[in-house]
């Protein structure tokens, strides 16, 4: 079934046109979000809110973006239990807004990391994973200054019980990130988000297939 | 007699005597005191080539793919299908050995405007890089913030950074060099923009950031030797913010597509004089311009400031009257200021106004085209350090293995390379990890491969084989992955043009990139020169980096640098062009001796070399590595080439009659990884490469777990790791 995608762009977003590429590979039609403007949640199917630098990541990365008016439709589609997908920066958006509990931290080490990621599949009924299988490991490359997952203790029980980690990090945690988290989702499964960078590992050039397994 | 007034305002202004009276009898009168300023910045070496330009035009060699561009920002090359690139490279030195952080950072930002100025969209970045040794002083300081400021300025404005060489050498320790390339693709529906301005009553139109006093006479700056209060330019020193840039780039690409511009030009040295005087110029116009309309940081900045100010993310676009206010409304839409400072005159002067007030107005050509040139004395070059034969230099092998891995370059990028994002716009094939990087073309899906080059090791031993070696080498690593060589760019780094050894050295390098592009069909497209690279009398190596493009058919398949299986056999291709010793890394100074095979063709053994892929495909062989053997001979290759476990054995070998050939450097050869027959191979490569006098040999084979040099030297992956890995890391901390 071809879906209807709203790409979220915000002032700095990079990772926009990439996204755009993915889903119209994947037969479904892509059309941008602008920040300032608010949407109507009726005529889409999935909303996913891409990486990159959203407004300089002035403040706190995501900080600003969480304030605009396409985050308050945004807010309304989750409410409606329709799909979301944060990728990197869109994963720190939807932790500015509420969306998804936690906080993401400046990397262990301080540094920019890009490298290729080994992840484990710790739940796959959520809105990203119907072709992916519990225990399944992707090969998936990660590029963040801002990736190290927090949360309160109580927050990770609650994580952990309500099956909310999505992706860890196996073998080597690059980040520093509590419970080697690398994704997670809501308790209802319908926003997921995750540091790695599905949208540029699709082919077998790009160094892995493993992305298209979300869509 | 020139008095003591003159004599201050000439250092002030970084100008000679003869430029004065140049700059005079041009005028016909004595300069104003605002065109000191505008002289000052245009007739700097930075802007005006004025040392170089003679012998830039030995690079005037073009071929049916490459337009002459007639003085743009960069160089075009036609791919056919529709697409085209633009690529150039820049040197961003004397800023970042000041300031490391921001030097660098706009660097990259100055390199990228080059390029989407033109209306391209940028899609590779690369560096070069040269640091002193780690233990020099404010080193690691120097190498940390360059890494950041690289990083955090390419990775904001989501252009992937995908490939670059970090060289460490002594003769760097005072005089670090930055080089920043980018290459910017055009699609099928995209529009190239050009920097003449024209169109009489059309608007001149000031975009992005605005104006501060940070980077005011940098361009003099740069064309100046450092001494002893070089730590006092801080303040020329220009700061950048990636976040402008990216919103600049959409803005202006937009622009471009909704064709509301007649003509684009970034500010980049010399802001805003270069910028309009240039524009002016090529488009045999003039402009009148008020500078109180310039939008200020500070607003107690003087005319002289604003016409000098380098402030980062600023651009100067042409734009029809009736295309105004629809050009101010997209950049309002990316948050960003579109403000009228003027319009274009027929009258070729350049009016400057200070609201009411004339300051100057001046025939932009006399700052430009009318900028003196100099021939720098030099002498004809003459092969210092060739020998007839090349003495096997007796030495302790243990010894040298372990000097050798101890100094090994293995490791020392990995920790830069991997702050940088190497896959934003989802076009990498081959990044960092790789010796070459390639990026996928989106209209016609073939792969476009980037490397850069110039070994100062091969500098320090001969300018002109080390210049020819910085054309060739990255060409030929290309050419083993199956890509044709397309063209060159160039960021010429040398010390001091007034001594003529440095003068000796530039005009060798010249012709000898010169020489090697045109042998390869490659022309020389861009490029960038950057002297007085001295500090306290002290000249770096001439280091002449360039960029090389290339294309290959599709991105699919592009065989690996890494071994990946065990119990392979490793093959050596040779071409006995040259032969050197430079064995001794930690004796940074000893110069190498060299021989010389003039009967190999270098240029047809690349050309060969970029079919080789296809040819085993026809004949069903395949391959599981390749790579071009580098300095330190096939022992530090087949060190590089191991990975994730899988190493090699090349001690049974006889071939190798001496332990010590493991490193003796040879120009050029390559390894392959192969699952094939070794007879099968060998004859197949033979009969390939037939007439062109290359060896063919099996070396050794694929190991898992070990790396065994020889007999005495076995190395276990782990031992390895944490013996000669961790040095350069560990500095960057």
């Amino acid at each position: 079934m071809s879906l209807k995608v709203g790409v979220a762009r915000f002032l700095g977003t990079n990772c926009d046109d990439d996204v755009r590429k993915w889903v119209t590979a994947k037969s479904h039609t892509a059309e941008y979000l602008w920040f300032e403007n608010q949407f109507n949640t009726n005529e889409y199917d999935m909303v996913i809110i891409p990486g990159g630098f959203s407004h300089g990541d002035y403040l706190r990365c995501g900080a600003l973006a969480a304030q605009t008016p396409v985050m308050k439709s945004i807010r309304e589609f989750a409410a409606k239990g329709k799909p979301i997908l944060g990728i990197c920066n869109g994963f720190q958006i939807l932790c500015e807004t509420g969306l998804l509990p936690g906080a993401l931290l400046r990397n262990q080490g301080l540094k920019f990391k890009d490298e290729w990621a080994t992840l484990k599949v710790n739940q796959s009924k959520n809105a990203f994973s119907s072709k992916m299988e519990k225990n399944q490991l992707l090969k998936l490359p990660i590029a963040h200054g801002d990736g190290n997952y927090y949360a309160e203790a109580d927050t990770l029980k609650k994580l952990q019980d309500k099956e909310q980690i999505w992706l860890t990090y196996e073998g080597k945690n690059p980040n520093g990130s509590l419970m080697n988290i690398a994704g997670i989702t809501n308790e209802q499964k319908n926003i997921c988000a995750l540091m790695p960078h599905p949208e540029r590992a699709l082919y077998e050039w790009m160094g892995s297939q493993d992305g298209m397994y979300l869509l | 007699m020139i008095s003591q007034d003159l004599t201050t305002k000439l250092k002030t202004y970084r100008l000679s005597e003869e430029e004065y009276n140049l700059m005079k009898s041009l005028l016909g009168r004595e300069p104003l005191p605002v065109e000191w300023p505008l002289f000052s910045a245009l007739w700097s070496e930075h802007c005006s080539y004025k040392s170089s330009k003679v012998h830039l035009r030995k690079f005037s060699y073009r071929n049916e793919r490459t337009p002459d561009m007639d003085g743009e920002n960069a160089g075009v090359v036609d791919l056919g299908y529709g697409e085209k690139i633009a690529f150039k490279m820049e040197s961003h030195n004397h800023p970042s050995f000041i300031e490391p952080v921001q030097g660098s950072a706009t660097g990259v930002g100055g390199i990228l405007r080059d390029i989407f100025t033109m209306g391209a969209r940028p899609i590779m970045s690369a560096n070069y890089l040269c640091f002193g040794e780690v233990t020099a002083p404010r080193m690691k300081y120097l190498m940390n913030g360059v890494a950041k400021g690289i990083s955090s300025y390419g990775n904001c404005v989501g252009v992937p950074t995908v490939t670059g060489q970090t060289n460490l050498h002594s003769r760097y320790n005072k005089n670090i060099l930055v080089n920043a390339l980018n290459v910017g693709y055009f699609g099928p529906d995209m529009k190239m923009a050009l920097s003449k301005a024209k169109g009489e009553n059309n608007l001149v139109v000031y975009v992005g950031a605005k104006t501060g006093r940070d980077g005011v006479h940098g361009a003099s700056m740069a064309s100046e030797s450092f001494d002893q209060d070089s730590e006092s330019k801080r303040p020329n020193v220009q700061i950048g913010d990636p976040f402008f840039e990216k919103l600049l780039i959409e803005a202006c690409l937009e622009v471009l597509k909704k064709d509301l511009v007649v003509a684009m030009q970034d500010m980049g040295a010399a802001g805003l004089t270069s910028s309009s005087f240039e524009m002016a110029s090529k488009g045999q116009v003039g402009f009148v311009i008020d500078l109180k309309k310039v939008p200020l940081r500070d607003s107690t900045m003087t005319a002289e400031d604003i016409l000098l100010s380098e402030s980062q993310e600023r651009m100067l676009l042409i734009c029809e009257p009736k295309n105004f206010e629809k050009l101010q409304a997209e950049f309002k839409k990316w948050s960003l200021d579109a403000c009228v400072l003027g319009e274009v005159q027929k009258d070729r002067k350049v009016k400057l106004m200070w609201g009411p007030e004339l300051l100057t107005e001046i025939d932009p050509d006399l700052i430009v085209e009318k900028a003196p040139q100099y021939k720098r004395p030099y002498s004809k070059w003459h092969y210092p350090n060739r020998v007839e034969s090349l003495p096997t230099p007796k030495i302790e092998v243990a010894k040298l293995i372990d000097s050798k891995l101890a100094s090994f370059k293995l490791n020392q990028q990995h920790w830069i390379h991997n702050q940088y994002d190497q896959r934003v716009g989802a076009r990498t094939a081959m990044a960092c990890e790789s010796s070459v990087a390639f990026a996928r073309l989106d209209h016609s899906g073939r792969g476009l491969g980037l490397a850069v080059g110039c070994r100062p090791e091969v500098m320090l031993m001969d300018a002109e084989i080390g210049a020819l070696d910085a054309v060739y080498y990255p060409a030929f690593q290309m050419a083993i992955k199956g890509a044709e060589t397309l063209a060159v760019t160039d960021c010429l780094n040398f010390g001091n043009p007034q001594k003529t050894e440095i003068m000796s050295e530039f005009v060798a390098s010249v012709e000898a990139i010169a020489d090697a592009a045109k042998k390869l069909d490659a022309p020389v497209i861009s490029g960038n020169v950057s002297f007085y690279n001295e500090t306290l009398g002290e000249n770096i190596i001439s280091t002449p980096a360039t960029g090389v493009v290339s294309l290959r058919e599709t991105v699919e398949n592009i065989i690996p640098d890494a071994f990946s299986n065990p119990f392979e056999n490793i093959i050596q291709v040779q071409l006995n062009w040259v032969e050197s010793w430079t064995y001794a890394e930690q004796s940074h100074n000893r110069i190498s001796k060299f021989r010389q095979n003039s009967a190999a063709d270098v240029p047809a053994f690349i050309k060969k070399c970029v079919g080789l892929d296809a040819f085993l495909k026809e004949k069903n062989k395949k391959i599981s590595a390749i790579k071009a053997v580098g300095l330190g001979g096939i022992g530090a290759t087949c060190l590089k080439m191991s990975r994730n476990n899988t190493g090699f054995d090349l001690s049974y070998d006889l071939s190798l009659e001496d332990e010590s050939t493991l490193f003796k450097d040879v120009f050029y050869s390559f390894i392959i990884s192969t699952g094939e027959k070794t007879e099968e191979m060998v004859k197949l490569l033979n009969g390939y490469f037939d007439e062109l006098g290359v060896e063919v040999k099996k070396i050794g084979e694929t190991k898992d777990g070990e790396m065994i040099l020889s007999k005495n030297s076995k190395l276990a992956f782990k031992d390895f790791q944490t013996k000669y890995f961790k040095d350069l890391e560990a500095a960057s901390v």
